[in-house]
């Protein structure tokens, strides 16, 4: 029984690793170590960071989904680093858990680069693509002055935010980029702040208590685009769509994405938070082929805001 | 002492077999680095795997115990979480030396286990039940201590940095769980314990009957659990770097799973740590093989429960349990 | 009417059935008698559908049959009684006899009223009055067995195989039985009829076979041959049937118990001396097996006093009682006395492992010298201690148990139904290691229900009905007749 059962695996082993073993046309192998495939944001960068690499024939790409857990990251990428790959691209799920495993990547040789999110010491990557999460939140803060001087002739109005997981950096930054340039504007009241958790479901529970409580409301900014389409749809609910815009940041692409909901005039205006992909692929690819690059230490990806005017453009 | 051997692998052999085929499987799958070498085989990699494994294989060292007396521990994942957060607090947070961190995170542990015992053998409540409860109140109590937020280590020179060189370092880890394993199998063979202990799990009434402290050696099993699951909790932070009270969840089926598929009955009685250290390897290398050919890590949960259902039907067939009425 | 032919039969190595013939002719009563592991449950098992054969053929009327399952033989008129009783102790009596009825399950909707009156006809025949309703663990070892009959009743059978039906059963649902198994024949059922007990089976038995080693031995009416002859044939060589020695008891009181009542038993006293068998005899759920449980700390004692060696004693588990020196050999041996799993060896010395033991390491070589010898000393016939204990025959299984008792060095042992479903052979081993131990100054409390026995070996005889003890009476001068009148009830308990 067991001798037979030996056999079929030995047979089948065989099989698989003779089929595997012709030579490769790999020069290059790049380990992507995503935190988590399952948010829409995640998935959109592995999309890109397949679309951009499979343009470089002599490259083999390998994404490894670490499903939002940070123990199984660091066992994904200690198995990454025996397979001694020239480049590791990982977007961490946390700074202080994934520290020391990226550490010991960039010890055995390979070219570390953190996407999006760092880890914390900076000696344990190559370089960082990051997005300033402050910047964004005054680009959108500075859309809804200007919107509220055209509305009422100057900057006056009546704020609802709905944040994101508290105390993730996301959140902070995005918060008070908006928050520190509305305070200039005294006439700019934060009725309340709500939250929802990047959640729509959530936000919409959320508003529709709100909007009990709160009479006028010129402006809403969800701090992600999913928690703004939860308000908007709350304040239908009431009939108060019109009296309100909503305005919000991620700017994802897709059917379901901020740019489509811009377009759609749900969302008045979404600030796109950058993929990061297109810069690590063109950094990481540097690396591979320039034997004298050196790269910065980090690149800030710029944003851009989408409106009505340019969603079309953006919308693919 | 070669016909011993003969004897032994004949009765005890079906584990060895499934440990030997994914090792002879992993071998032949394995891809080549990027310079040429097996990677499977790369001392490197199989430490990787042991060292991956060491929290599992502690903790499935004392569910073995847990199941061969007819019990279920389920709160191990939850306990895990409650250590790694005890510790962490305890280094950074409470500013307490290495030694009383450690010593509090496991004390932690035993008493939930001691909690666990106490309401199974004396209020009687299933196992199943009792340690569901307290899966799901210790997980609660963690998410509470913490505020739900993952409390950090330090790096460097600091209590918290030493200790987490020190539990995740592959030497400690994994000697600590060899070490472990070692203990497990003399308790289990060669004392009183392990005797009454196969006795109360096969056949409780006949162990009431004959006089044995059914409840002490039962208790003493889930106290047990509840330390394990609390030491794999501070190897968990170390190498984590964190104390994070979201952690652990399923740990209690992948432990179960292990001694399941190195030919522990679930329904007691029957069991051996030998079988549960090669379960518990032979899951890691699964995945290890699996992520080394970057197969899809969900395609990974199916392959293992094929494995699950095959290795348990493989021993029922090699013990000819079967075919009767 | 069914007849098998060349049936063969392994468990693993073991040669279970070598070639076994037999016929059942319509209408009678066969006994198929043996030693436990003769092969006779197996052939029943197989005739039943219960196991498959290696080998042979088995035809029924004359056409040959195969059958795939017990509901495949139940369908053709084949009903069988379980030694190990197969019925749910979750589930009502009612419940229990409809199960697998195909009669009474043919709607696949279940209507309470409609069993019940299935039911009570039923009950009614085996001579049970209790309430269809009842949840099975409401009731007593005997009382399962009769459900077990009249489950089988039910079927409608033409061939009722009964595998030790007595075994569990008090002396006059045994009587009661014999009527039922007397109508039955007269109804044309044919009745095979697994039994060690030679009077029972000489009382309503055509014909008898038996079987040895897995062979069909002989074949005959039982007006040709007698129970010297079949027991003969049985072991293969000649038993003499002398029971126990009775030493002479010294006068000295080992165990006092005073006004002792529980939940089940009221107001018992009595002595037990030194080197004295008490026997104990007493319908099912007389209180017979409670007076144990009381003395070894299983069931909460709620009035009265016990005096071990003139010192009070109270154990509140098993655990106490061991310490101060009472054991128990159980009356369920499967369920309260074996861990299956383990070996001989280990199922031997569990009672007393620390006694082999330095800290809480076992020595291995004390334990295995300490096994041998008891065994030895309790005859128990095995091939290798390492063996699973379920290897062993029922008989050479309770000598383990009572070896295991043994090595804790008991002052008072309690056998609850020691011999109760095991051969000749055995019974008469334990009789005299019995009388051997009580010789060496142990007291022993031996409850029976086979009332020869305890007349034969007892030197007093406690006669228990409704939880009370109703008389104590002198083993060489009392009758069956007695202990059976004070055991229905017949006389006002001593005061």
């Amino acid at each position: 029984m067991w001798l037979r059962i030996l056999l079929l695996f030995v047979a089948g082993g065989f099989t698989v690793s003779c089929s595997d073993s012709q030579p490769s046309p790999y020069r290059y192998m790049v380990v992507f170590s995503q935190c988590n495939n399952s948010e829409p944001y995640r998935a959109a960068q592995n999309a890109e960071m397949k679309r951009l690499w499979a343009t470089q024939p002599d490259v083999r790409l390998v994404v490894m989904d670490a499903q939002q857990d940070s123990v199984r990251q660091i066992a994904q990428i200690e198995t990454a680093i025996r397979l001694k790959p020239q480049l590791l691209i990982v977007a961490p799920n946390e700074r202080v858990p994934l520290t020391e495993v990226m550490g010991r990547a960039k010890a055995a040789g390979i070219a570390v680069i953190c996407l999006e999110r760092d880890i914390v010491n900076p000696d344990y990557y190559t370089t960082w693509i990051k997005v300033d999460n402050y910047a964004i939140g005054q680009i959108l803060g500075q859309y809804v002055v200007d919107y509220l001087t055209k509305k009422n002739g100057e900057p006056r109005g009546q704020i609802v935010e709905l944040a994101g997981l508290k105390g993730v950096e996301a959140e902070i930054k995005r918060k008070n980029g908006a928050d520190d340039l509305w305070k200039k504007y005294p006439k700019i009241e934060i009725v309340t702040e709500a939250v929802a958790n990047w959640s729509q479901s959530l936000a919409k529970d959320r508003m529709t208590e709100i909007l009990s409580a709160v009479p006028k409301i010129d402006v809403v900014y969800g701090r992600n685009d999913p928690m703004a389409v939860g308000a908007y749809l709350a304040a239908r609910e009431r009939g108060r769509e019109k009296e309100m815009i909503f305005v919000s940041i991620d700017g994802l692409a897709g059917d379901s994405g901020g740019v489509h909901q811009v377009e759609e005039g749900i969302l008045s205006a979404t600030c796109i938070y950058p993929l990061c992909v297109d810069k690590a692929v063109e950094v990481g690819a540097r690396i591979l082929h320039e034997p004298g690059f050196v790269s910065e230490k980090s690149y800030t990806m710029p944003s851009t805001l989408i409106t009505a005017q340019n969603a079309s453009t953006y919308y693919k | 002492m070669t016909s011993n051997l003969w004897k032994y692998l004949k009765h005890h052999g079906q584990p060895f077999i499934g440990l030997v085929l994914i090792l002879i499987l992993g071998t032949l799958l394995s891809p080549h680095a990027t310079d040429g070498t097996i990677v499977f085989l790369s001392s490197g990699n199989l430490s990787d795997v042991l060292l991956q494994q060491t929290e599992i294989g502690i903790i499935a060292l004392a569910m073995t115990f847990v199941i061969i007396g007819a019990g279920i521990d389920l709160s191990v994942g939850s306990v895990l979480a409650l250590s790694t957060c005890i510790g962490a607090l305890m280094l950074t947070t409470w500013n307490q030396p290495i030694i009383v961190a450690i010593g509090a995170a496991l004390l932690a542990g035993a008493l939930v286990g001691a909690l666990n015992g106490f309401i199974i053998t004396r209020i009687r409540l299933q196992p199943f039940v009792m340690t569901l409860a307290a899966m799901i109140g210790v997980r609660g109590f963690t998410k509470w201590m913490t505020g739900n937020v993952n409390v950090d280590l330090a790096f460097g020179d600091s209590p918290s940095g030493r200790f987490a060189e020190l539990f995740s370092s592959k030497p400690f880890a994994i000697a600590l769980w060899v070490l472990l394993a070692v203990v497990a199998h003399l308790i289990l063979t060669r004392t009183v314990y392990g005797r009454y202990l196969r006795a109360i799990g096969e056949n409780e009434k006949a162990a009431a009957y004959t006089g044995l402290p059914v409840r002490k050696v039962r208790l003493a099993a889930y106290i047990g659990c509840g330390l394990m699951a609390a030491l794999a909790g501070l190897i968990h932070a170390a190498r984590s770097h964190q104390g994070n009270p979201n952690d652990g969840v399923g740990y209690e089926l992948d432990a179960i799973a292990a001694v399941v598929i190195g030919g522990t009955a679930l329904a007691g009685g029957r069991g051996s740590i030998i079988g549960t250290v090669i379960g518990t390897l032979v899951l890691g290398l699964l995945t290890n093989v699996l992520r080394l050919h970057m197969v899809d890590s969900n395609l990974e949960l199916m392959i293992k429960a094929v494995i699950i259902i095959a290795a348990v039907w493989l021993q029922r067939r090699g013990s000819g349990l079967h075919g009767e009425l | 009417m069914l007849e098998c032919r060349n049936i063969k039969k392994h468990y693993g190595g073991v040669v279970a059935l070598n070639g076994v013939s037999w016929k059942l002719l319509p209408g009678e009563v066969h006994a198929l008698c043996g030693e436990n592991g003769a092969g006779k449950s197996t052939l029943a098992r197989i005739l039943c559908g219960i196991t498959v054969p290696d080998s042979g053929d088995i035809s029924l009327e004359g056409r040959p049959v195969t059958w795939l399952g017990p509901q495949e033989a139940r369908g053709a008129g084949i009903g069988i009684i379980l030694q190990e009783l197969d019925l749910f102790a979750n589930l009502s009596v009612a419940e229990n006899l409809a199960i697998g009825n195909a009669r009474l399950e043919a709607s696949g909707w279940i209507s309470p009223a409609a069993l019940h009156d299935a039911a009570r006809p039923l009950l009614h025949d085996v001579g049970l009055d209790v309430d269809p309703a009842l949840p099975l663990d409401h009731l007593s070892v005997s009382q399962w067995q009769l459900v077990a009959i009249a489950r089988v009743l039910g079927l409608d059978a033409k061939i009722i195989f009964m595998d030790e039906p007595t075994s569990a059963l008090t002396d006059d649902a045994v009587e009661r039985l014999f009527g039922l198994i007397r109508r039955l024949k007269e109804r044309g059922v044919a009745i095979v009829y697994v039994s060690h007990k030679m009077n029972e089976i000489f009382r309503i038995c055509d014909r008898v076979s038996v079987m040895r080693d897995g062979e069909m031995i002989a074949t005959e009416t039982c007006a040709n041959t007698s129970i010297d002859q079949v027991i003969r044939q049985m072991v293969g060589r000649e038993v003499t049937m002398t029971r126990g020695q009775r030493t002479s008891e010294l006068k000295l009181p080992l165990l006092k118990i005073e006004s002792l009542s529980t939940r089940k038993l009221r107001d018992v006293s009595f002595t037990l001396n030194k080197g004295e068998i008490l026997g104990v005899a007493g319908l099912v759920a007389s209180g017979r097996s409670e007076l144990g449980r009381a003395l070894f700390g299983t069931s909460p004692v709620t009035a009265g006093s016990m005096q071990l060696e003139n010192r009070p004693y109270r154990p509140a588990t098993p655990h106490d009682a061991v310490a101060s020196g009472v054991a128990l050999v159980p009356e369920d041996r499967q369920k309260e006395g074996l861990v299956s799993g383990m070996s001989i060896r280990q199922n031997t010395t569990l009672a007393s492992l620390s006694r082999y033991s330095h800290g809480s390491w076992v020595s291995t070589d004390e334990e295995q010298i300490a096994s041998k010898n008891i065994l030895s000393r309790c005859r128990t016939k095995l091939a290798d201690e390492e063996l699973p204990v379920s290897s062993l025959s029922g008989g050479n299984q309770q000598k383990v148990l009572i070896g295991k008792w043994l090595l804790t060095n008991p002052k008072v042992c309690f056998f609850d139904d020691p011999t109760r479903g095991i051969d000749i052979g055995a019974k008469d081993d334990i009789y005299r290691l019995v009388a051997e131990l009580a010789g060496e100054g142990l007291g022993v409390i031996w409850v029976s229900s086979e009332l020869q026995e305890l007349l034969a070996n007892a030197h007093r005889i406690l006669v228990f009905h409704d939880g009370r003890c109703m008389e104590i009476l002198d083993a060489a001068t009392t009758t069956q007749e007695e202990i059976m009148r004070l055991a229905t009830g017949h006389r006002t308990p001593l005061s």
